[in-house]
Protein backbone atom coordinates (compact mmCIF):
# COMPACT_ATOMS: atom_id res chain seq x y z
CA UNK A 1 0.00 0.00 0.00
CA UNK A 2 2.96 2.55 0.88
CA UNK A 3 4.58 1.36 -2.36
CA UNK A 4 1.17 2.15 -4.19
CA UNK A 5 1.05 5.36 -2.50
CA UNK A 6 4.51 6.27 -3.65
CA UNK A 7 3.80 5.42 -7.01
CA UNK A 8 0.70 7.43 -7.47
CA UNK A 9 2.21 10.22 -5.41
CA UNK A 10 5.59 10.66 -8.19
CA UNK A 11 2.96 9.75 -11.45
CA UNK A 12 1.32 12.95 -9.30
CA UNK A 13 4.43 14.99 -9.36
CA UNK A 14 5.10 13.52 -12.81
CA UNK A 15 1.86 15.03 -14.49
CA UNK A 16 2.02 18.31 -12.63
CA UNK A 17 5.49 18.83 -14.36
CA UNK A 18 4.35 17.69 -17.72
CA UNK A 19 1.06 19.82 -17.28
CA UNK A 20 3.22 23.07 -16.62
CA UNK A 21 3.85 25.32 -19.67
CA UNK A 22 7.03 26.63 -17.65
CA UNK A 23 9.57 24.63 -18.59
CA UNK A 24 12.09 27.20 -16.55
CA UNK A 25 10.98 25.02 -13.29
CA UNK A 26 11.26 21.47 -14.15
CA UNK A 27 13.37 19.22 -11.89
CA UNK A 28 14.80 22.20 -9.96
CA UNK A 29 14.36 22.07 -6.20
CA UNK A 30 12.47 25.16 -4.63
CA UNK A 31 14.32 27.26 -2.42
CA UNK A 32 12.38 28.47 1.16
CA UNK A 33 12.06 32.02 -0.20
CA UNK A 34 10.77 30.34 -3.06
CA UNK A 35 8.73 28.44 -1.55
CA UNK A 36 7.41 30.88 0.90
CA UNK A 37 6.43 33.14 -2.06
CA UNK A 38 4.48 30.28 -3.77
CA UNK A 39 2.65 29.78 -0.30
CA UNK A 40 1.62 33.76 -0.34
CA UNK A 41 0.65 33.81 -3.77
CA UNK A 42 -1.44 30.77 -3.53
CA UNK A 43 -3.04 32.09 -0.84
CA UNK A 44 -3.65 35.55 -2.58
CA UNK A 45 -4.96 33.59 -5.79
CA UNK A 46 -8.04 32.59 -3.64
CA UNK A 47 -8.90 36.08 -2.07
CA UNK A 48 -8.89 37.73 -5.03
CA UNK A 49 -11.74 35.11 -6.33
CA UNK A 50 -12.98 35.86 -2.91
CA UNK A 51 -13.40 39.45 -3.65
CA UNK A 52 -15.24 38.82 -7.15
CA UNK A 53 -17.92 36.59 -5.48
CA UNK A 54 -18.62 39.25 -2.76
CA UNK A 55 -19.13 41.73 -5.52
CA UNK A 56 -21.12 39.20 -8.17
CA UNK A 57 -22.80 37.09 -6.00
CA UNK A 58 -25.99 36.90 -4.43
CA UNK A 59 -26.11 33.50 -3.26
CA UNK A 60 -25.73 33.38 0.65
CA UNK A 61 -23.86 29.54 0.52
CA UNK A 62 -22.08 30.81 -1.75
CA UNK A 63 -20.76 34.37 -0.32
CA UNK A 64 -20.53 32.49 3.06
CA UNK A 65 -17.85 30.56 1.78
CA UNK A 66 -16.16 33.29 0.19
CA UNK A 67 -16.44 35.29 3.19
CA UNK A 68 -14.62 31.83 4.77
CA UNK A 69 -12.22 31.66 1.95
CA UNK A 70 -11.10 35.50 2.47
CA UNK A 71 -10.38 35.21 5.91
CA UNK A 72 -8.80 31.47 6.54
CA UNK A 73 -6.34 32.55 3.02
CA UNK A 74 -5.68 36.05 4.72
CA UNK A 75 -4.98 33.99 8.20
CA UNK A 76 -2.06 31.75 6.09
CA UNK A 77 -0.86 34.69 4.88
CA UNK A 78 -0.41 36.27 8.18
CA UNK A 79 1.43 33.40 9.64
CA UNK A 80 3.27 33.07 6.84
CA UNK A 81 4.47 36.26 6.77
CA UNK A 82 5.23 36.22 10.49
CA UNK A 83 6.99 32.52 10.50
CA UNK A 84 9.69 34.28 7.40
CA UNK A 85 10.09 37.74 9.52
CA UNK A 86 11.38 35.63 12.38
CA UNK A 87 13.23 33.25 10.33
CA UNK A 88 14.61 36.44 8.35
CA UNK A 89 13.92 35.16 5.41
CA UNK A 90 12.45 37.32 2.16
CA UNK A 91 10.36 35.47 0.07
CA UNK A 92 11.33 35.15 -3.57
CA UNK A 93 9.60 35.54 -6.89
CA UNK A 94 10.11 32.24 -8.92
CA UNK A 95 9.01 30.01 -12.12
CA UNK A 96 6.86 28.56 -9.99
CA UNK A 97 4.83 31.34 -7.91
CA UNK A 98 5.36 33.32 -10.93
CA UNK A 99 2.85 30.63 -12.99
CA UNK A 100 0.34 30.78 -10.28
CA UNK A 101 0.44 34.39 -10.40
CA UNK A 102 -0.28 34.59 -14.25
CA UNK A 103 -2.98 31.56 -13.83
CA UNK A 104 -4.63 33.17 -10.88
CA UNK A 105 -5.12 36.66 -13.24
CA UNK A 106 -6.13 34.51 -16.09
CA UNK A 107 -9.34 32.89 -13.35
CA UNK A 108 -9.78 36.42 -11.99
CA UNK A 109 -10.90 37.49 -16.36
CA UNK A 110 -12.96 34.45 -16.32
CA UNK A 111 -14.80 35.19 -13.13
CA UNK A 112 -15.24 38.70 -14.02
CA UNK A 113 -16.69 38.05 -17.33
CA UNK A 114 -19.85 35.70 -16.21
CA UNK A 115 -23.13 37.05 -16.36
CA UNK A 116 -25.10 36.82 -12.89
CA UNK A 117 -26.47 33.97 -13.39
CA UNK A 118 -23.33 31.42 -14.70
CA UNK A 119 -21.10 32.98 -11.82
CA UNK A 120 -21.80 30.92 -9.19
CA UNK A 121 -21.36 28.01 -10.44
CA UNK A 122 -17.86 29.02 -12.33
CA UNK A 123 -16.93 30.59 -8.92
CA UNK A 124 -17.58 27.29 -7.27
CA UNK A 125 -15.82 24.72 -9.80
CA UNK A 126 -13.26 26.89 -9.93
CA UNK A 127 -12.80 26.60 -6.05
CA UNK A 128 -12.77 23.21 -6.27
CA UNK A 129 -9.90 22.47 -9.27
CA UNK A 130 -7.70 25.34 -7.41
CA UNK A 131 -8.13 23.67 -4.01
CA UNK A 132 -7.87 20.64 -5.94
CA UNK A 133 -4.51 21.80 -7.08
CA UNK A 134 -3.10 24.07 -4.53
CA UNK A 135 -3.11 20.58 -2.15
CA UNK A 136 -1.38 18.76 -4.55
CA UNK A 137 1.38 21.46 -4.73
CA UNK A 138 1.84 22.00 -0.97
CA UNK A 139 1.68 18.30 -0.41
CA UNK A 140 4.07 16.94 -3.33
CA UNK A 141 6.22 20.04 -4.10
CA UNK A 142 6.06 22.49 -1.61
CA UNK A 143 6.42 20.55 1.87
CA UNK A 144 8.86 17.65 0.47
CA UNK A 145 10.95 20.75 -0.51
CA UNK A 146 11.03 22.74 2.47
CA UNK A 147 14.60 22.38 4.11
CA UNK A 148 13.43 24.62 7.37
CA UNK A 149 11.51 22.58 10.09
CA UNK A 150 9.28 25.62 11.01
CA UNK A 151 8.37 26.43 7.43
CA UNK A 152 7.62 22.51 6.47
CA UNK A 153 5.35 22.34 9.33
CA UNK A 154 3.35 25.52 8.92
CA UNK A 155 2.70 24.17 5.40
CA UNK A 156 1.72 20.61 6.98
CA UNK A 157 -0.64 22.48 9.08
CA UNK A 158 -2.23 24.47 6.06
CA UNK A 159 -3.30 20.91 4.42
CA UNK A 160 -6.24 20.16 6.77
CA UNK A 161 -7.47 23.81 6.58
CA UNK A 162 -7.41 22.93 2.82
CA UNK A 163 -8.80 20.09 2.84
CA UNK A 164 -11.82 21.45 4.35
CA UNK A 165 -12.24 24.10 2.16
CA UNK A 166 -12.48 21.63 -0.56
CA UNK A 167 -14.83 19.67 1.11
CA UNK A 168 -17.35 22.30 1.78
CA UNK A 169 -16.32 23.57 -1.69
CA UNK A 170 -18.02 20.53 -3.01
CA UNK A 171 -20.82 20.65 -1.17
CA UNK A 172 -21.96 24.10 -2.56
CA UNK A 173 -20.90 22.71 -5.80
CA UNK A 174 -23.68 19.71 -5.10
CA UNK A 175 -26.46 21.83 -4.57
CA UNK A 176 -25.64 23.85 -7.81
CA UNK A 177 -25.96 20.81 -9.37
CA UNK A 178 -28.93 19.34 -8.38
CA UNK A 179 -30.70 23.15 -9.44
CA UNK B 1 5.28 9.92 -29.51
CA UNK B 2 2.55 7.10 -28.57
CA UNK B 3 4.23 5.76 -25.76
CA UNK B 4 4.71 9.54 -24.37
CA UNK B 5 1.03 9.92 -24.69
CA UNK B 6 0.62 6.58 -22.91
CA UNK B 7 2.49 7.88 -20.11
CA UNK B 8 0.76 11.25 -20.27
CA UNK B 9 -2.81 9.37 -19.52
CA UNK B 10 -1.44 6.98 -17.12
CA UNK B 11 0.18 10.10 -15.39
CA UNK B 12 -3.72 12.07 -15.17
CA UNK B 13 -5.45 9.01 -14.06
CA UNK B 14 -3.05 8.28 -11.66
CA UNK B 15 -4.11 11.77 -10.58
CA UNK B 16 -7.60 11.22 -10.24
CA UNK B 17 -6.75 7.87 -8.99
CA UNK B 18 -5.19 9.35 -6.16
CA UNK B 19 -7.02 12.54 -5.44
CA UNK B 20 -10.07 10.13 -4.69
CA UNK B 21 -8.72 8.06 -3.03
CA UNK B 22 -6.51 11.36 -0.97
CA UNK B 23 -9.42 12.75 -0.02
CA UNK B 24 -12.35 10.22 0.83
CA UNK B 25 -9.63 8.04 2.50
CA UNK B 26 -7.88 10.23 4.84
CA UNK B 27 -10.21 12.50 6.30
CA UNK B 28 -12.80 10.28 8.55
CA UNK B 29 -12.66 11.90 11.77
CA UNK B 30 -11.18 8.66 13.93
CA UNK B 31 -8.06 9.38 12.48
CA UNK B 32 -6.96 12.03 14.40
CA UNK B 33 -9.48 11.40 17.21
CA UNK B 34 -7.00 10.12 19.45
CA UNK B 35 -6.23 13.02 21.87
CA UNK B 36 -6.64 14.11 25.14
CA UNK B 37 -6.66 10.76 26.98
CA UNK B 38 -8.37 10.43 30.62
CA UNK B 39 -10.55 13.58 29.42
CA UNK B 40 -13.98 11.43 28.59
CA UNK B 41 -16.35 12.01 31.36
CA UNK B 42 -16.30 9.33 33.68
CA UNK B 43 -19.86 8.60 35.13
CA UNK B 44 -18.75 7.15 38.53
CA UNK B 45 -17.49 10.35 40.48
CA UNK B 46 -19.03 12.63 38.16
CA UNK B 47 -22.90 11.62 39.98
CA UNK B 48 -20.87 13.07 44.12
CA UNK B 49 -18.49 15.55 42.69
CA UNK B 50 -21.04 18.31 41.44
CA UNK B 51 -20.57 19.80 37.38
CA UNK B 52 -17.47 19.01 35.50
CA UNK B 53 -15.48 21.00 32.98
CA UNK B 54 -14.77 19.15 29.32
CA UNK B 55 -12.56 20.04 26.94
CA UNK B 56 -12.83 20.26 23.47
CA UNK B 57 -9.98 20.61 21.13
CA UNK B 58 -10.21 22.41 18.17
CA UNK B 59 -7.15 21.20 15.66
CA UNK B 60 -6.62 20.46 12.29
CA UNK B 61 -10.22 21.41 11.39
CA UNK B 62 -11.83 18.75 13.82
CA UNK B 63 -13.18 19.08 16.60
CA UNK B 64 -11.49 16.49 19.18
CA UNK B 65 -13.35 14.59 20.67
CA UNK B 66 -16.06 15.34 18.04
CA UNK B 67 -18.58 13.31 20.53
CA UNK B 68 -18.72 13.86 24.14
CA UNK B 69 -21.38 12.24 26.66
CA UNK B 70 -22.14 15.12 29.65
CA UNK B 71 -24.40 15.69 32.49
CA UNK B 72 -26.49 17.99 32.58
CA UNK B 73 -24.76 21.15 34.26
CA UNK B 74 -21.63 20.10 33.33
CA UNK B 75 -19.31 22.95 31.29
CA UNK B 76 -17.32 21.77 28.14
CA UNK B 77 -14.67 24.33 26.90
CA UNK B 78 -13.84 24.59 23.25
CA UNK B 79 -9.89 25.19 22.65
CA UNK B 80 -9.26 26.99 19.21
CA UNK B 81 -5.83 25.21 18.28
CA UNK B 82 -6.50 25.56 14.79
CA UNK B 83 -4.60 28.14 12.39
CA UNK B 84 -7.76 29.91 11.80
CA UNK B 85 -10.83 30.99 13.39
CA UNK B 86 -13.75 28.73 14.26
CA UNK B 87 -16.84 28.44 15.66
CA UNK B 88 -20.12 26.55 17.94
CA UNK B 89 -22.93 26.65 16.92
CA UNK B 90 -26.27 24.13 17.64
CA UNK B 91 -26.98 22.90 13.87
CA UNK B 92 -30.64 22.57 13.81
CA UNK B 93 -32.11 25.55 15.14
CA UNK B 94 -28.98 27.78 16.07
CA UNK B 95 -30.35 28.20 19.07
CA UNK B 96 -26.99 28.83 20.26
CA UNK B 97 -23.15 29.92 19.20
CA UNK B 98 -20.12 31.14 20.16
CA UNK B 99 -19.77 33.35 17.59
CA UNK B 100 -15.96 33.54 15.59
CA UNK B 101 -13.74 32.33 18.02
CA UNK B 102 -9.77 32.90 17.18
CA UNK B 103 -7.31 30.98 16.42
CA UNK B 104 -5.45 30.23 19.95
CA UNK B 105 -9.03 31.50 22.02
CA UNK B 106 -11.10 29.21 23.27
CA UNK B 107 -15.48 29.09 24.47
CA UNK B 108 -16.70 27.81 27.00
CA UNK B 109 -20.75 26.90 27.79
CA UNK B 110 -22.54 24.87 30.30
CA UNK B 111 -24.68 22.43 28.80
CA UNK B 112 -28.48 21.23 29.45
CA UNK B 113 -29.42 19.66 26.31
CA UNK B 114 -28.09 17.47 24.19
CA UNK B 115 -26.80 19.16 20.80
CA UNK B 116 -25.83 18.50 17.45
CA UNK B 117 -23.49 21.15 16.81
CA UNK B 118 -21.15 22.78 13.82
CA UNK B 119 -19.15 25.15 12.77
CA UNK B 120 -20.60 27.37 10.53
CA UNK B 121 -17.69 29.42 9.00
CA UNK B 122 -16.45 25.59 7.82
CA UNK B 123 -19.92 23.83 7.30
CA UNK B 124 -17.78 20.44 7.46
CA UNK B 125 -16.56 20.72 10.82
CA UNK B 126 -19.35 18.68 12.76
CA UNK B 127 -19.38 17.84 16.87
CA UNK B 128 -22.00 16.28 19.07
CA UNK B 129 -22.58 16.71 22.82
CA UNK B 130 -25.50 13.77 24.66
CA UNK B 131 -26.63 14.82 28.12
CA UNK B 132 -27.02 11.59 29.88
CU1 LIG C 1 -14.38 26.23 11.51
Amino acid sequence: MKQFRKVIAAAIVYSVILAAPVSAQKTSKLTDPEIASAAVVANQGDIGFAKIAKQKSKNADVLKFAETMATDHQSVIDQAVALVTKLKVTPKDNAFSRKLTSDAAKTRKMLQSKSAKTFDKAYIDNEVAYHKGVIAAVENVLIPQASNQELKSLLQNVVPTLKAHLEHAQMVQKMFSKK
Amino acid sequence: MISFFILKWRGIIFTYLFLSFFLFGCTRPEDNAINEPGKNPSAIDSEKSGPELHTIEISEMKFHPDQINVHKGDTVIWKNNDIVAHCITEENTKAWTSSKVPAGASWKMVVNTSANYFCAIHQVMKGKITVE
